[in-house]
């Protein structure tokens, strides 16, 4: 009893440590990854990246592939928007409202999350169910399950923190490529990576390790191998990241993504377009009565 | 007989296998279609056809209970950046009524075409409205649901629509909810705080199947075969008092909604709600006289009602009294409704007396949780309490529960379960919904378990199989429908 009283409270020390050691990031400031950067202030300015917590605001419609071995496809789209606030008071970090426009059995379907900047705690969320007509409030998906029926976790796209996982900068080289199954296109050939190997503090959990390339330019996690239990590695993950400019500020955004499950061959592909940027959304624009616009 | 079932299980199984490489030669052959013919640029369509079919288990599987061929039809129209229309048609054909012609001979001809094979008047119409959007108010004018309340399943503060019984609750409530014309109007006063004015000047009375139909409610059954029993010198009436549709009449709902945006219950959501109308459950007054010459009377009035209520809900997203983790990811939610001036018959089983005023107290505790990845087990508490504010002689008589004319506790407690998951990305869905009445020896064994599985075949297909078993005494809610225990099929297009 004593013993594991003892751990807990180690895990807990150990937990505080690690957000100590981390890199204080402000909110709408933009970040870029330098040679003499540390492998935990590599992926935090990577993890910043990836939630655009360099915008004030952030709009983009998502076509999700999810791709049978076979080859048989589904699809949904979706249109996300986002107001970063990186509040100190509420301690909220940005708002989300994402809304699904197809197939039409999804039509309709509206998520809004409050995601916040204090570690270990979960996004409140509501959803407009349009088979029950109203807003629900629930529980947060648990990390590791499927994002959207894709081959994501909710962890990887929406959840996972720079505190969840420990880094070790293995090297730093010029990425072999990766090429599309999707569109036959070959992505970030010979561009200046770093190599970190990212440990997640939860054990055990859906996986031991994952090892990710992160582009020196664009600043993103472009590719990641990841491992189960056992060390064999069950999944990839690649990215694009394009450079933005904003009213004279380059923001590093995600506009390709795919994934493959190597137990399942299940792939997901999702393409993001009309990407925009400091529209001048409003907080109000993330509230229940947007939400409750949908009619489908 | 059971070739039935063979049949239409064959019939699901090829359409599950073949429907997919159709689908995927073809994927918008209707939308495409419909665009031909609407070809303006603001319209925005969707829809579905979809088939039910059900089968009655207690006689071998040999008797449908449906086979409604529906269609839906949505279109928005942008009239402006901020102002559109909406509406949406849905129209079924129930053949059972043509299939099961020999066994459905209790019900009149006229009340099957009416209330069971097609929607009667402007049932079809579903959603008829303009949306006026600005920075801080929006107002929706036109036929229309409004759904107040976190409960699911049940309905505690969800009252400002009626519903169509002619399947019971089986089907979900946004299918069966009697949209209404109304003004709802909605402004911003806080930032996450939202004022709601309703103004309903519209009434419908619940919708009930007639006597003799699959899920028509004992009350109905019972009440026709005491009037077909009345000796035939006896005069038979029936006179629905309904509101004028005037201004005077005009239904009234308000409701305060607000997030908690910081401090210890950031996040918490909850609501006020007052409603001041009418009861969509009509009250039944009879008056009788048995002998020659004599006449039974009865009278249906829309009672007036003010309802109190209000909702609350909160996910747990770090810990709970100060100790990390402790209920993390626990949503609990709540709701409440004082229904003040309602009524109730009273009498014996099956048997009317009078009607009393009552004044109502429902309320329902939710507790939602996700285990092993993506279970979601869904609990809720549910009590009703009904007090007469009219005395009666209690020791011959009970107050009547309205959908099955049985006697009604003063409190009637109902537990219910839905856990749910999912599998192979989301495309094959499971979940089973248990209700459960609790309270007395008799009540203890009312339930129905209802499980369900659907297939999403491809981006425009979907089938589902599942079942609905019902168990108790005829007097209480799921056990009134105890014979009716059936497995049913669905297949949907969606375009």
């Amino acid at each position: 009893m004593r013993s594991k009283f003892l751990m807990c409270l180690l895990v807990v020390c150990f937990m505080f440590s690690v957000n100590a050691f981390c890199m204080e990031f402000k909110h709408h400031e933009v970040y870029k990854i330098t040679d003499d950067m540390g492998a935990e202030e590599i992926m935090g300015v990577s993890t910043f990246n990836k939630y655009t917590k360099f915008a004030y605001d952030y709009e983009s419609t998502g076509y999700v592939h999810l791709i049978e071995q076979s080859g048989s496809t589904r699809q949904r789209t979706f249109l996300r928007r986002r107001i970063i606030l990186g509040d100190k008071t509420t301690k909220i970090d940005y708002k989300d409202v994402t809304s699904f426009t197809a197939p039409t059995s999804v039509k309709g379907l509206g998520i809004l999350s409050w995601t916040y900047m204090t570690y270990g705690q979960d996004p409140d969320q509501w959803l407009w169910i349009p088979s029950l007509k109203k807003i629900r409030k629930v529980s947060a998906a648990q990390g590791d399950d499927s994002f959207l029926g894709s081959d994501f976790t909710t962890e990887e796209v929406t959840t996972r923190k720079v505190e969840d996982e420990t880094y070790k900068l293995l090297r730093k080289e010029k990425f072999t490529g990766y090429t599309s199954s999707f569109n036959n296109k070959t992505y970030y050939k010979g561009a200046d990576c770093f190599v970190i190997e990212a440990t997640p503090i939860k054990s055990p959990w859906y996986y031991s390790k994952r090892i990710v390339w992160v582009d020196k330019l664009t600043g993103g996690d472009i590719y990641e191998e990841i491992f189960d239990a056992n060390g064999n590695k069950y999944k990839y993950i690649f990215k694009e990241y394009q450079i933005k400019n904003v009213d004279g500020r380059d923001y590093s955004v995600q506009t390709h993504l795919e994934v493959e499950d190597l137990r399942s061959n299940h792939k997901t592909v999702i393409e993001i377009k009309d990407i925009k940027f400091d529209q001048g959304l409003k907080d109000s624009d993330f509230s229940e009565r947007i939400l409750q616009r949908s009619k489908w | 007989m059971k070739r039935i079932v063979l049949f239409i299980i064959a019939v699901f199984m090829v359409l599950g296998v073949t429907v997919n490489t159709y689908a995927q030669m073809d994927q918008a052959l209707v939308y495409e279609a419909l665009r031909t013919v609407l070809p303006f640029e603001k319209l925005e369509m969707a829809g579905y056809l979809k088939n039910e079919t059900s089968l009655r288990m207690a006689h071998g599987l040999d008797e449908f209970m449906k086979f409604k061929n529906e269609v839906n039809f949505q279109a928005n129209y942008s009239i402006k950046d901020n102002v559109d229309f909406f509406t949406t048609i849905r129209w079924f054909h129930d053949g059972l009524y043509s299939l099961e012609e020999a066994r459905y001979t209790s019900i009149d001809s006229k009340e099957k075409n009416r209330k069971l094979k097609v929607p009667e008047k402007m049932l079809w119409l579903r959603d008829c409205f303009v949306d006026i959007y600005t920075d801080r108010l929006d107002i929706r004018a036109g036929k229309q649901q409004v759904v107040w309340g976190t409960a699911d399943g049940i309905r505690i503060l969800d009252i400002i629509n009626p519903l169509d019984y002619r399947e019971w609750t089986l089907p979900n409530y946004s299918d069966i909810r009697i949209p209404l014309w109304m003004l709802n109007v909605e402004g911003e006063l806080l930032a996450d705080g939202h004022l709601q004015l309703l103004l309903i000047p519209d009434y419908q009375a619940n919708y009930y199947g007639p006597a003799g139909g699959p899920f028509t409610l004992r009350t109905v059954d019972v009440g026709a075969k005491s009037i077909s029993s009345l000796p035939p010198f006896v005069t038979t009436t029936t006179i629905s008092e309904r509101p004028k549709r005037n201004f005077e009449n005009t239904k009234i709902g308000l409701r305060w909604r607000n997030v908690i945006g910081a401090g210890y219950a950031q996040g918490l959501e909850y609501t006020l709600n007052y409603y001041h109308g009418y009861d969509f459950a009509s009250a039944a007054y009879t008056s009788v006289k048995i002998v020659p010459g004599g006449y039974f009377k009865l009278t249906r009035r829309a009672e007036g009602i003010d309802v109190f209520g209000g909702t609350f809900s909160k996910t747990i997203t770090s810990g709970a009294f100060g100790v990390p983790e402790l209920f993390k990811g626990w949503t609990i939610r709540g709701e409440y409704a004082f229904i003040k001036n309602g009524a109730m018959n009273y009498g014996t089983d099956a048997n009317i007396e009078g009607t009393v005023d009552v004044d109502q107290f429902n309320y329902v505790l939710g507790f939602d949780k996700n285990f092993w990845t993506n279970w979601l087990f869904s609990f809720q508490f549910i009590q009703m309490n009904a007090k007469e504010t009219e005395k009666f002689d209690k020791n011959q008589y009970v107050l009547l529960n309205g959908a099955t004319r049985g006697p009604l506790g003063d409190q009637e407690t109902t537990l219910s379960l839905k856990i749910s998951t999912d599998f192979m990305h989301e495309r094959v869905k499971p979940e089973v919904l248990i209700l459960h009445t609790v309270g007395s020896e008799r009540s203890d064994r009312d339930w129905r378990i209802s499980p369900k599985v659907s297939f999403e075949v491809n981006d425009r297909w979907q089938i589902a199989a599942g079942a609905h078993i019902f168990e108790g005494e005829e007097q209480l809610l799921s056990g009134q429908f105890d014979k009716n225990d059936q497995v049913f099929f669905e297949t949907k297009y969606s375009f």
